[in-house]
């Protein structure tokens, strides 16, 4: 799935929405804080136009929201905001540490074969991967299972491909224009 | 082939997909199959020859009334209407929570894969107009691939008189998705369980590979999920990279939509040709004053050329879009 123009249509229109509020408050700011302003609202934008229906958005959400609770509210309307910046996702605690003595113990216990080993390596290296996966992704801690995970994860790529399209474009129409 | 227009729709079921709690993910679909099928008519015998008496029965005269249980069913977490699966009555699946759908699996034998993977599609549905035309192809294919299984299915094992006490029990509360076993594998209903969640995630590792570029040759589910990090992480440099120079562009925020809609246009013949991938990249290499954007930006460059090789250089593929989007946004501005 590709990103659709009508879904850059609908980022774009959203994005203006939040960069309008950001307008009155920032006349001779720094760049950094253009950035930020910037970023955020492209990133509440992304996020809101799935409509809480995923898990990454979501969360990204309310990550901005620590950032900037205001813009969070007024980008998105009325009840929406609400719930999901109140909202508290359940957190998959793994206490690493003692995960990590009890398999020690498993493995002591175990008998080896060198394809179990090899297989074992295998699966420990794609559980390592899987949790960068879930660090990169917004919320991913969240996300209890692998399925749900790469689901999330085939979204937000999608969003973020539409984000990164519409960003450019723009850029390089304001570089156009500036130019001539 | 068919099945590869099934996965896809499959995935646009699943973009859909939410972790909605499990009751409003089983009120929305009750919701949904009871607009749309109302004429709800229970077919268990061709599916299972050997199922107990009582459990027909039970079934029989549970479901006529399974639209007065549901208040109760709501309350509790794991309650569904009791649907066993035949080809006729796949479209009438209540959804199940996954978690439930596993507990159920140990107190059955017969497993399924194909059919649960529609299953769960269907679970997933949130009844939104788009996915009725899918579904009506899901159905088709799932009951293919139900008639499939069935002339695949080893005979069951156990009997169901032992579980039909229990089936009586739980009946009520809890749902069972009756699957079969492939011919020549484990009955072990959790290495079921686990097979039919490794295809799923394999299935959906197919989809990232056409996502993410450069991903053909690559097979392990390690690489795949290398590659799949650093793309990610890739996209949101880019955008934060292009957000600065948004940000060190125009001073005062204001793109001046209809300015740049405008030149745009004006442009788009030059973006559509292929050999001009390079050129943007090559404008903001050349002309671009700023210090401040210098010093990242040489370290942002071969990022950008991996993208652009990839993505449709503009989203104005072609000029109608662009004026389409021109006139869609002159609108907004004058609201």
């Amino acid at each position: 799935m590709q990103p659709t123009s009508s879904m850059k249509e609908e980022f774009l229109q959203k994005w203006q929405m939040g960069l309008q509020i950001y307008r009155p408050l920032i006349d001779n700011t720094s760049v950094s804080e253009r950035m930020k302003a910037i970023k955020l609202s492209a990133d509440v934008a992304m996020a809101s136009l799935r409509r809480g229906t995923t898990c990454w958005s979501r969360a990204l959400i309310q990550k901005t929201a620590t950032e900037d609770n205001f813009l969070v509210r007024q980008m998105l309307s009325g009840i929406k905001a609400e719930t999901l910046i109140n909202k508290k996702l359940p957190k998959v605690m793994c206490h690493r540490k003692i995960v990590r003595r009890s398999k020690k113990i498993l493995r002591r216990r175990k008998s080896r074969s060198a394809i179990e080993e090899v297989a074992a390596k295998a699966r420990k290296l794609v559980n390592k991967k899987t949790q960068g996966l879930r660090n990169v992704v917004p919320g991913g801690e969240f996300m209890s299972n692998d399925v749900l995970l790469i689901q999330e994860t085939l979204d937000y790529i999608v969003s973020l491909q539409t984000q990164v399209n519409v960003m450019r474009s723009i850029v390089d129409a304001a570089e156009a224009g500036s130019e001539r | 082939m068919m099945m590869n227009g099934g996965e896809a729709t499959e995935a646009e079921l699943f973009l859909n997909c939410d972790d909605m709690s499990v009751l409003e993910r089983q009120r929305v679909q009750l919701n949904y199959h009871q607009y749309h099928h109302p004429g709800f008519e229970p077919t268990l015998p061709c599916f299972f020859p050997n199922s107990s008496k009582m459990n027909v029965g039970e079934v029989d005269s549970f479901l006529p009334s399974a639209g007065l249980d549901l208040p109760e069913i709501y309350g509790e977490l794991h309650g569904d209407a009791r649907i066993s699966v035949s080809p006729g009555n796949i479209t009438t699946e209540f959804g199940n929570s996954k978690k439930r759908k596993f507990g159920c699996v140990d107190t059955e034998t017969k497993v399924c894969n194909e059919k649960k993977k529609m299953m769960m599609m269907m679970d997933r549905e949130v009844a939104v107009e788009e996915e009725e035309e899918e579904k009506s192809k899901v159905t088709e294919q799932c009951t293919r691939s139900i008639m499939k299984m069935k002339n695949k299915a080893k005979k069951e094992q156990n009997s169901c008189s032992n579980d039909s006490s229990k089936v009586t029990k739980d009946s009520q509360r809890t749902d069972y998705i009756h699957v079969r076993a492939r011919r020549g594998q484990a009955t072990d209903s959790h290495s079921i369980a686990e097979r039919a969640r490794r295809e799923k995630i394999s299935g959906r590792m197919k989809f990232l590979q056409d996502l993410v570029p450069g991903c053909e040759k690559i097979t392990g589910k390690a690489g795949m999920l290398d590659e799949i990090i650093n793309y990610v992480q890739s996209l949101q440099r880019q955008v934060e990279f292009l957000s600065m120079k948004l940000a060190t562009v125009s001073p005062r925020l204001d793109f001046n939509i209809d300015d740049i809609f405008s030149k745009e246009v004006v442009s788009a013949p030059m973006m559509n040709l292929p050999n001009t991938v390079m050129p943007p990249h090559m404008m903001v290499n050349s002309g671009y004053p700023h210090d401040m954007v210098n010093s990242g930006y040489v370290h942002f460059n071969p990022m950008q050329q991996v993208v652009t090789s990839s993505d449709p250089l503009s989203c104005f593929n072609n000029g109608q879009s662009a004026t389409m989007w021109d006139s869609e946004v002159q609108n907004l501005y004058t609201v």
